[in-house]
């Protein structure tokens, strides 16, 4: 179901990039699984069921936070065998669980700034990896800021990176109260994703 | 100036007075407003916007007696700011703060033109209650309760509007 291709034999030059990443620690992996495997994958996420989710600094389509299919259920566990021991070596950050939505945003859909680090939660790691879309998204870039902070409090934040959502991209990113990012709103088509955050 | 009845009943009172003002009145407050200089904010987890505070004693006066005329309350004016979003903009509830004294807020919205899904939203204790629709020369009068926060909503990059609101504070 996963499997991860041959950037990841070479575990030293991905920490490497994973470490000096700006503006905070992010790696950006493309070609994640073999194309053959797509229709595949795709299959997988095709029956779970997704709603309107809106609020204040977001509106999109996503799967319940918990999947309902088994299809889904598995190739959240499979994305776990396969990553875990990786990403921890990768990142110095142990993480051995995650969860995983499929979200789908459409024109006008939005994820504002934040930086989704929260207190006892244990977020270490969060992820996005998009899906090939029926119809190719315009916007929906995952761009992240470097900000400055006083204390608690955010003083200052400037876009440094905007990542395309192209399909069979991977990209993780670690959790901090500096991880500030958001993802742009879409203006056509639809940008399709997993998404969801590793735990220790 | 057609008032609504409903503002002194609810547990959270709040009402929206559509062309509040009008015509040449409100051409001329938006002049007034579109030459005062505007900041824009630097804190884009709380907002993304340009603001800047409004002194003009003679608009003051305006908002005040609509106020009072809605509320019932005799009201002064405490503060005001214009408020400018651009598409793209927004003002989450994290830049606004709680009042304990019950003052009354009031937002003229002096765009040139309405800016669809572009709202203000007051919510009690998380929830909206009152949404303040984008509509040039509609007044809205909520009183700011010790449980009230507002939000100005994400203005969509899919149109071209721009959202000029003067937001001021009664007491």
């Amino acid at each position: 179901m996963w499997r991860l291709p041959a950037v990841f034999e070479d575990e030293r030059a991905l920490a490497a990039a994973f470490r000096t990443a700006e503006p905070f620690a992010h790696v950006v992996i493309d070609d994640f699984v073999p194309a053959g495997d797509l229709p595949e994958l795709l299959g997988q996420v095709d029956e779970e069921p997704l709603a309107t989710y809106a609020a204040e600094i977001y509106a999109f389509e996503a799967s319940a936070p918990e999947p309902r299919s088994k299809e889904l259920l598995a190739l959240r566990a499979a994305f776990v065998d396969v990553l875990a021991g990786p990403l921890s070596r990768i990142t110095g950050r142990e993480v051995s669980r995650a969860d995983m939505r499929v979200y789908a945003y459409g024109p006008g859909h939005y994820l504002l700034p934040h930086t989704d680090h929260q207190e006892d939660v244990g977020r270490v790691l969060a992820y996005a990896y998009y899906l090939p879309s029926p119809s190719l998204p315009l916007g929906g870039e995952l761009e992240l800021y470097a900000c400055e902070l006083e204390g608690d409090v955010m003083t200052r934040a400037d876009p440094v990176k905007a990542i395309a959502p192209v399909a069979n991209r991977l990209v993780v990113f670690e959790v901090s109260d500096r991880s500030l990012h958001q993802v742009r709103e879409v203006l056509e088509g639809v940008r399709l994703s997993l998404s969801g955050w590793f735990y220790p | 100036m057609v008032l609504p009845v409903s503002y002194a009943n609810s547990a959270l009172p709040a009402a929206l007075v559509r062309d509040a003002v009008g015509g040449s009145r409100l051409e001329a407050v938006r002049r007034t407003i579109e030459a005062v200089p505007l900041a824009r904010s630097r804190v884009i987890d709380r907002a993304s916007c340009s603001s800047a505070v409004l002194e003009d004693a003679a608009l003051a006066e305006v908002l005040a007696e609509a106020a009072s005329a809605v509320t019932g309350r005799a009201l002064r004016l405490a503060s005001a700011r214009i408020v400018r979003l651009e598409p793209g903009d927004y003002v989450l509830t994290r830049a606004d703060r709680v009042y304990e004294d019950r003052p009354v807020e009031v937002v003229l919205d002096v765009s040139r033109a309405a800016v669809p899904g572009a709202e203000v939203h007051y919510r009690h204790r998380g929830q909206v209650f009152f949404v303040v629709p984008s509509s040039p020369g509609a007044l809205a009068v909520v009183e700011r309760g010790p449980t009230v926060l507002a939000n100005h909503t994400y203005v969509s990059k899919r149109q071209a509007g721009v959202v000029l609101r003067i937001v001021a504070l009664l007491r």
